[in-house]
């Protein structure tokens, strides 16, 4: 054990996730060198400041902001329980465009590396999925909507993807 | 998280399902905050974050009825929020941050500390120096690439373990725990060279 292989492994280290033969030669390391010594105090010390001063480190919302945002949400509130169903409704229909869409890219090639690892993964696991995929390239175009099961496991897989990446190739 | 709000989060879900008086209203009591402090931190922009909340809260209501509840809450409006934000971040320019690399720890080619290493632990405990801190934690934060700003947000700022930072990011938990300990060597660096430099002064 060296200092820059010491520095690497602090993370686990200090969340206790290391198992207990590395964590002695860590601690027998850090006991006898002076720097990791210091390295280790300070990178907990860092960690724990965040936490501690939340409070001053978090940007507190402005007063006219949150008026703002209570008056705009207020409105949309009261209009609330007559939309439900409207946006019952248009919530499933984006759902299925987006699902409809996203077995068009993965019939045709089209999908990202991360989406076409996702489905290579799942496949592996889920042979109804991976035989309505087989069958959907035979029979292209897709006209209408995966049977009930298939449709939620592509939901879930849209759902598993990055926040703010797409699922098709740029 | 605690149990607590966890089963808070329940009943409110349950409350919003149903369109009850005041649910609304006390989804935006309990999340605003929160909600508002994640855009900031990723937008970096006030009134960019105004919007990016005001968008998080009407998404959430327009899809109450259709999220299946596999997740909590929280994490669900965290994962919207960040999506909302990263969309508005597309195609802007954001040059304004530092590369990380500059402040990772150099070593010889032994595998040995190559600068000296001061020991400022206990320097600041002083809780005088409290809140200059957290004014430069923020500011050094805000200088990260967004790619480890969120990760550090969520999981050391926040507290979130790392499994729901994972969750909420669409990332691995080593994903995850690789992202935050190079945030995490980046602001300690950051803090030393800033409490040297006050020391020089």
């Amino acid at each position: 054990m060296n200092c820059k292989e010491l520095a690497y492994l602090l993370a686990d280290y200090l969340d206790g996730t290391m198992d207990t033969g590395m964590r002695a030669e860590l601690a027998a390391h850090i006991a006898m060198c002076e720097p990791c010594m210091a390295f280790a105090k300070t990178y907990r010390t860092t960690c724990r400041k965040a936490a501690e001063l939340r409070d001053d480190i978090e940007y507190r919302i402005p007063d006219e902001v949150r008026d703002r945002l209570a008056s705009f949400l207020a409105a949309a509130a009261q209009k609330f329980p007559e939309k439900m169903e409207e946006y019952r409704r248009q919530a499933e229909q984006e759902r299925g465009e987006k699902v409809l869409a996203f077995c068009q890219a993965a019939i045709e090639g089209k999908l990202s590396s991360m989406s076409s690892l996702l489905v290579e993964t799942h496949f592996a696991i889920c042979p109804e999925c991976r035989e309505y995929f087989v069958v959907l390239r035979k029979t292209r175009p897709i006209l209408s909507l995966p049977p009930h099961e298939i449709l939620e496991h592509v939901t879930r897989l849209l759902e598993s993807l990055p926040p703010g990446e797409e699922f098709f190739l740029a | 998280m605690p149990e607590t709000r966890w089963k808070e989060d329940e009943a409110l879900l349950e409350q919003l399902r149903k369109g009850a008086p005041g649910a609304v209203e006390e989804l935006f009591r309990l999340y605003q905050g929160k909600i508002f402090n994640l855009a900031m931190s990723i937008l970096r922009n006030e009134s960019d974050a105004e919007e990016a909340t005001q968008d998080v809260f009407m998404t959430v209501i327009r899809k109450v009825n259709t999220f299946k509840g596999n997740s909590a809450l929280y994490s669900w409006m965290y994962r919207i929020c960040v999506n909302t934000c990263l969309m508005r971040l597309r195609g802007k320019r954001r040059n304004d941050t530092v590369t990380i690399e500059e402040f990772m720890p150099v070593f010889t080619e032994e595998g040995m500390h190559a600068s000296p290493m001061d020991d400022w632990s206990k320097e600041v405990e002083r809780k005088a120096l409290n809140e200059e801190l957290g004014k430069m934690i923020r500011k050094f934060t805000e200088e990260l690439s967004e790619k480890y700003r969120v990760v550090f947000v969520l999981s050391d700022i926040e507290g979130l373990s790392n499994e729901e930072t994972a969750k909420i990011l669409g990332m691995t938990v080593p994903a995850v725990k690789s992202r935050l300990h190079r945030a995490r060597l980046y602001l300690r660096e950051q803090l030393a060279r800033y409490l040297q430099e006050g020391k020089a002064d």
